[in-house]
């Protein structure tokens, strides 16, 4: 039996291999992306899934910038993905997911944790798409992951550029070009089976794929994007596709807007962003579905700064004027440094009469930021991430209660510390990522913080992950 | 009375033959103007200047078509060769010689004049 499991997970290894030596593409990310425009996937990607200035402007304007002249093509911008990890933190066993253990979400080693197809590129004409659909490891599910189909088109406006399109996407946030807001913000992949802070604001991933929305944004002159966007629930009606496969557990009433402003400026290699994001939802108490809700007010400001290594230093306007045939260098360094500060009111106008929570209102701040450094050498990309992060609010001892290893004795949603991380991409298409959580407070208090025992840096994770993209 | 026909139809296509032609021009040119929207725009601008919505952003700079020392040399075939073999960070195009010629006659009527009239 033991032998068979081995076999089973050696095949999967060998086939993993096989797909990164097929000569699908010269490059990667979601190499149907690299595929349909002919260029490397790190112009779009420092070390993916982080984007570079231009990787941003490939998303504004569709997915659909292409090497081809024909509106659509054939076979479709199909793409692979597949990830497994090993966790070591207090609590875990041994297994080998899918194959052994029956409690997956205490497995050490996720083999996979996550395997994706992806649709990645033009659908028709200005019209294209980032569609993932994903097979859990951990949950044993698949369902449709991160979503996002857009309408993009440019023009002038006030003598400057404008790219204007609409989103069709299902959880907030993964429209955006920047690395600061939570979909797509560090840590860029973590433990599926390792304890977390029981505390998060909506915006911070509690709405992925429990809504879809629709949502109209201008990019001006490479300096000022903005949007709206509202979403509705994904559990019935429209926006239910959007949702396939995930159980609606937070169930938005009517119409939640969400909004962003950023404005970015370079200066030679440097890129600045400084932002401002939110939304506003209307949420039925769990296992409601009807009735009074609770509104959650979600406001947030983020800030970036990229330095571009790989970029050449001079101003673009001196060889605009030159007419042309210059050669640019390529650098070798990158930094990208992220911050976030979110906000959120929570107005329990169901759940305080109910008796779900001692107090009428609380509140929630978080804050993150991070810093990434790659250096591109002749033996691939290295580099590696140091984090900073912290969940305050308002003590609520009904809201957190205690409970052995995911509970608070002090009723504070209260967490912080540190996520550290290196990463080596040796070629285009993989990955390999070691990563270490350590936390200095969790769930209100550094030790016994469940009120059974259990100290914050009990939680402290290494997670070791090797991400193939085909 | 066959005469006059026959006059009359070779007048009528030696009227004709310049509109013709101006017509399998103009779609050449609207052809051109469609292809340049859809896979140049981006990056060279709207107006050809290589300050397209990508360009800032991009390793190396998009050339600018309305400087006119773009237009010296035998330019045809550099644009030709450009788009079929990609140039530095420039991909290659999956483009036919026609779609090229009918790129190149776009620029030519655009980009060119504005160069001309930049000079």
């Amino acid at each position: 039996m033991a032998g068979e499991k081995i076999r089973k997970v050696f095949f999967l290894l060998i086939f993993l291999v096989l797909l990164q030596l097929l000569p699908l593409n010269t490059a990667q990310a979601v190499p149907s992306f690299a595929r349909q425009t002919g260029m490397p996937c790190n112009e779009c990607h420092t070390v993916f899934p982080e984007l570079t200035p231009f990787g941003r402007i490939f998303k504004l304007g569709g997915y659909v910038l292409s090497k081809s002249s024909k509106p659509y093509e054939f076979p479709p911008p199909l793409a692979g993905m597949a990830q497994a990890s090993y966790t070591d933190s207090k609590g875990l066993t041994s297994g080998v997911a899918p194959f052994d253990s029956t409690n997956r979400t205490t497995d050490r080693i996720n083999l996979p944790q996550q395997l994706s197809l992806f649709y990645g590129g033009r659908i028709y004409d200005k019209i294209g798409a980032f569609v993932q659909g994903t097979y859990d490891g951990v949950s044993n599910k698949i369902f449709l992951d991160m979503t996002d189909i857009r309408y993009s088109n440019n023009t002038i406006l006030w003598d400057k550029n404008l790219i204007y399109g609409l989103t069709v996407n299902n959880s907030p946030t993964s429209q955006d070009v920047w690395n600061t807001t939570p979909a797509w913000g560090f840590p860029f992949a973590s433990s599926s089976v390792a304890s977390t802070p029981a505390a998060g604001a909506i915006i911070d991933g509690a709405l992925d794929q429990q809504v879809g929305g629709i949502g109209a944004y201008v990019y001006w002159n490479n300096l000022i994007y903005l949007e709206g966007t509202v979403y509705r629930t994904a559990r019935n009606g429209i926006t239910k596709p959007l949702g396939a496969g995930t159980t609606t557990d937070q169930v938005v009433d009517g119409a939640a807007p969400y909004w962003r402003l950023a404005l970015e400026q370079r200066w030679k290699n440097h890129f600045f962003t400084i932002g401002t994001y939110g939304m506003q939802a209307d949420i039925f108490p769990a296992g409601n579905r009807s009735g009074p809700t609770d509104r959650f007010t979600d406001i947030a400001f983020d800030a970036q700064y990229q330095y571009m290594g790989t970029i050449e230093a001079e101003h673009m306007q001196d060889h605009m004027q030159m007419g042309s045939e210059h050669m640019a260098e390529e650098g070798k360094h990158i930094i990208t440094a992220h911050a976030t500060w979110i906000h959120e009111n929570q107005d329990w106008k169901a759940s305080f009469p109910l008796g779900n929570t001692a107090n009428p209102s609380d509140f929630l701040n978080t804050f993150r930021m991070n810093m990434n450094y790659y250096y591109r050498s002749h033996l691939g990309d290295i580099g590696g991430s140091i984090g900073y992060f912290s969940t305050t609010g308002k003590t609520d001892p009904l809201l957190y209660s205690s409970s052995p290893v995911d509970g608070s004795r002090t009723g504070s949603p209260n967490s912080n510390g540190f996520i550290l991380e290196a990463d080596y991409r040796p070629w285009d298409k993989t990955k390999i990522s070691l990563q270490y959580t350590i936390y200095n407070k969790f769930n209100g208090a550094h030790s016994n913080y469940d009120g059974f025992g259990r100290n914050a840096s009990d939680n402290n994770t290494l997670y070791a992950l090797v991400w193939l993209m085909f | 009375m066959k005469r006059i026909l026959g006059c009359a139809m070779v007048v009528l296509f030696l009227g004709a033959a310049p509109l013709l032609a101006k017509s399998v021009e103009g779609n050449e040119y609207d052809k051109g103007k469609t292809l340049y929207k859809n896979n140049c725009q981006f990056c060279h601008g709207i107006r050809g200047d290589g300050k397209g919505p990508a360009a800032e952003p991009l390793l190396g700079h998009p050339v600018d078509f309305t400087n006119s020392k773009f237009w010296q040399d035998d330019v045809e075939k550099k644009i030709e060769d450009t788009i079929k073999k990609g140039k530095e960070m420039m991909p290659a195009f999956d483009l036919s010689p026609d779609e090229i010629k009918a790129i190149i006659s776009y620029m030519s009527h655009t980009f060119k004049k504005a160069a001309q009239n930049n000079n």
